[in-house]
């Protein structure tokens, strides 16, 4: 008897431990794609790191030296180009705890883009993992984040294991070719990213540019003007009234992708003869509208496909104000 | 203006980017060649095309038509006779030719099915980015580097098109063809710029991308200033 129930416990025992030993062998974290790439914005928010960037396109080569520090809640950044002209640039970035629009859909939240259309990241993009690589020394995550429409590009992101860092990204067009390709060739991460000698002097004398947090993503001023389609999913995270020169501008995200428009009434503009051109992965399409017998240049920026932006600048239209909508509303 | 003279503006646009149907490349040809009409001709879109394209990239606008004085001349040869030999000699190089070209399809075809799904993978990008500038430059290889210009000259109104928005669409906008051709290349670079780096910059804070919008603002040749 005694022996019977021996020999059931050695049984029971071997089975547990089999699952103990299997269970620490997939202990390592199994996250999705999505998981990934939601995890790398925050990531490249609250984390300190510095280094060496690579940005490649249409066989051109440049490279950057950056630095991104948070001290105390705060952001400094600095970019420098390291060939072509001399060039550098600091400034003091958005607080972390600044939720921009982009963030929030990152996070997973929808974010009201319409009428009645909510955007989420997933409805927008399919997120695979493609394995594992190593890049600045580090090993990564690849994962492949394809669109589910062609209103937008996919990009090949590989991701810092350790930290969640983005180390590379490639803009891939829809025929899965890569556009420009940006990539560490060398970056420390967190403590060791912190020691920079020109932070001191900038934390101090407060001589930076300095952004201004918009986390509504409702304009704050009303515009004249508004937008009649875009491609689904993108909504507006920023808007700047007309500066001095007479020119507006908003940027709609949908999380990975943006692009700005620009409505220009300015003397200068009126003079610009329509163009739709590509800077690398960038294309700008500059369209000239009459309202009101007045001239205007809307340009629309982004690193969207040509023919995406071509129909988000022909739907740029004034506002009509229509007095039953705007009650319901 | 016209459904043809739209249509043939963007057939004209679709030739520079090496986009044109057989088709499209023959009726743009034959338009080219007519030159009486008082409306805008394809001929004097595409010098204004290429004009555009010449300010984009920085190079130093033509004004000089060579086009009358090469056709004069074209006119004024002889037709050269042909050698019975030369023709046959002509067709075995033709077929030499095909053949190599074949032989160039098997290989790339092998070439191909070695890269399989590897071929879309990032880490072969600098021969693909070569590729790619070639495929995006056109006929003539007349934008190095830069900006890829493809000027449009269409009307276009808003028409009902329109997915997100319930509301019937009323024709508001009238886009007009550059009536000024007057705009100095100056300022439209620099117009350009201008609206990139404004681009970039709000990018590298309402994105997920981090610093990569920076990066992007180099390739302007111009580099970010802050405000």
């Amino acid at each position: 008897m005694l022996v019977k129930f021996w020999f059931k416990s050695i049984k029971l025992s071997a089975i547990l431990a089999a699952i103990f030993v299997h269970g620490s062998v997939c202990a390592e974290p199994m996250s999705s794609g999505y998981d990934l790439v939601t995890g790398m914005t925050n990531a490249s928010k609250s984390l300190s790191y510095a280094g060496l960037v690579t940005y490649e396109y249409r066989g051109n080569l440049r490279s950057i030296k950056v630095a991104h520090i948070v001290r105390d809640g705060k952001t400094y950044e600095r970019i420098q180009h390291m060939d072509g002209p001399e060039s550098e640039v600091v400034r003091r970035g958005d607080d972390t705890d600044c939720m921009r629009a982009a963030d929030l859909l990152l996070g997973g939240r929808p974010l009201k883009s319409g009428d009645d259309n909510y955007a989420h990241l997933r409805d927008l993009y399919d997120f695979h993992i493609r394995g594992d690589a190593r890049i600045a020394g580090r090993s990564v995550s690849v994962v492949h984040v394809i669109p589910k429409d062609r209103f937008r590009y996919g990009y090949i992101v590989a991701i810092d294991k350790q930290s969640g860092l983005m180390l590379q990204s490639v803009l891939m067009n829809h025929d899965s070719k890569p556009m420009e390709r940006f990539q560490f060739i060398d970056v420390a991460i967190g403590a060791s990213a912190n020691n920079v000698e020109w932070l001191p002097s900038l934390m101090t004398s407060g001589g930076a540019e300095e952004s201004v947090c918009q986390q509504d993503n409702t304009p704050p001023s009303p515009s004249a003007w508004e937008s009649r389609w875009r491609p689904p999913g993108f909504v507006l995270s920023s808007y700047s009234p007309d500066d001095p020169d007479g020119r507006e501008s908003m940027m709609y995200t949908d999380g990975l992708a943006v692009f700005s428009v620009f409505i220009d009434a300015s003397e200068s503009s009126q003079s610009l003869p329509g163009v739709e051109a590509n800077v690398g992965a960038t294309v700008v399409v500059l369209r000239k509208a009459k309202f009101n017998n007045r001239q205007y240049a809307v340009t629309v920026v982004g690193e969207i496909p040509r023919s995406t932006a071509s129909r988000i600048a022909v739907a740029m239209g004034p506002i009509r104000r229509l007095p039953t909508k705007s009650l319901n509303e | 203006m016209s459904d043809y003279e739209d249509r043939l503006g963007e057939s004209v646009s679709a030739l520079m980017d090496g986009e044109a149907t057989e088709f499209e490349t023959h009726r743009i040809l034959k338009e080219v060649g007519d030159t009486s009409g008082a409306r805008d001709s394809a001929r004097d879109k595409w010098r204004r095309y290429q004009m555009a394209s010449s300010v984009m990239t920085g190079e130093p606008v033509s004004k000089i038509d060579l086009s009358g004085a090469i056709s004069a001349a074209i006119d004024l040869e002889n037709a050269h006779r042909i050698n019975p030999l030369t023709r046959h000699a002509g067709s075995a190089g033709r077929f030499a030719i095909a053949a190599s070209v074949a032989m160039a399809a098997i290989l790339g075809v092998q070439q191909l099915n070695n890269g399989g799904l590897e071929n879309a993978d990032a880490f072969q990008f600098a021969e693909v980015a070569v590729d790619e500038a070639l495929q995006n430059t056109g006929p003539a290889l007349q934008f190095p580097a830069g900006f890829q210009p493809n000027i449009q000259a269409r009307t276009v109104s808003v028409d009902g098109n329109n997915q997100t928005s319930r509301q019937p669409i009323a024709k508001t906008i009238e886009v007009g063809q550059p009536i000024n051709k007057q705009f100095s290349e100056v300022e439209l670079r620099s117009y350009l710029n201008d609206i990139m780096l404004d681009h970039s910059s709000h990018a590298a804070l309402n994105s997920s991308q981090g610093m990569l919008p920076f990066a992007r603002a180099t390739m302007n040749g111009v580099a970010p200033e802050p405000e």
